[in-house]
């Protein structure tokens, strides 16, 4: 693959699987009693854990193949050890991450924040 | 067990084929599919793959192959061929998939890999325009062959 670029991801765990954000199109998160809930600039996701932040993860462009068999828009593919991460079109996340927002929790954050002290790590 | 296609290519009896008409014959189900040889980099022992949600049958998932992406297709499953015994011994087979200008590395998971064959153009009966390119008839068996080019974004 071409046109691989090292980039700040926030990884995620999500249905058991690894899932990054590039952290430019992340807001904030905040914590639900039932996981995350990651704030984009274009609507949320929920995810199960945040692991942390890494830093200058490469990340490969998901290229035809995959869009071909995968109905979901990608933002990249990466490795974290052997483990392959798909990472997210912030503007179009997979189904499985849209959130099910309830009353009492749709409303975003009053302001942004930066994120909290168990996401500055990698896993 | 990687085996590169020079590796592969050397257990081939009688004289050395054009390249284009070299092929590596392959179980899928119950098919036997000749792979041009040209398109495959490697072999491997199947490869752990993490499947994604929702995706179509044809695409085992992701995994990792040199330290980069790779995403892997069950390949009878593409070919719509019907489940042959459990194999022994699955591999991924690592080949260029695309058109020339821009192909891009997939893993074909297979049943096995049996051997190197030659297949002269003039012996293919046209089959269309996907991804099986034809079928031959190789020791009494019919074999389909594939095209690996048109394995992308359409078609």
């Amino acid at each position: 693959m071409n046109g691989v670029s090292g980039e700040r991801v926030l990884l995620l765990r999500h249905q058991g699987r690894l899932w990054g954000v590039l952290h430019d199109a992340v807001r904030t998160v905040t914590r639900g009693h039932d996981g995350f809930r990651v704030w984009l600039r274009e609507g949320d996701i929920t995810a199960d854990h945040v692991l942390g932040v890494i830093e200058d993860l490469r990340v490969w462009p998901a290229d035809g193949v995959l869009a071909r068999f995968w109905g979901e828009k990608v933002g990249g593919l990466a490795i974290l050890g052997t483990t392959p991460v798909v990472v997210v079109d912030p503007s179009s996340p997979p189904a499985i991450f849209r959130s099910v927002s309830g009353p009492e929790s749709s409303a975003e954050p009053a302001s942004d924040s930066d994120l909290g002290p168990d996401m500055g790590k990698t896993p | 067990m990687p085996v590169s296609p020079a590796d592969t290519a050397a257990g081939q009896s009688g004289g050395v084929a054009p390249a284009d008409d070299r092929y590596l014959l392959v179980q899928a189900g119950d098919e036997k599919c000749a792979l041009p040889l040209d398109r495959v980099r490697r072999i491997v022992r199947s490869l752990s793959v993490t499947p994604l949600p929702g995706a179509s049958a044809e695409l085992k998932g992701l995994a990792e192959f040199g330290g980069e992406p790779l995403t892997v297709l069950d390949f009878s499953r593409l070919l719509g061929a019907a489940p042959g015994a459990s194999p022994a011994y699955p591999v991924t087979v690592i080949a260029w998939a695309g058109p020339d200008e821009s192909h891009e590395l997939v893993g074909l998971q297979v049943d096995a890999v049996l051997e190197v064959v030659s297949v002269p153009a003039d012996n293919i009966a046209a089959g269309g325009d996907g991804i099986v390119r034809g079928d031959v008839s190789l020791g009494g068996e019919p074999v389909r062959v594939i095209s690996l080019s048109v394995l992308g974004s359409v078609g």
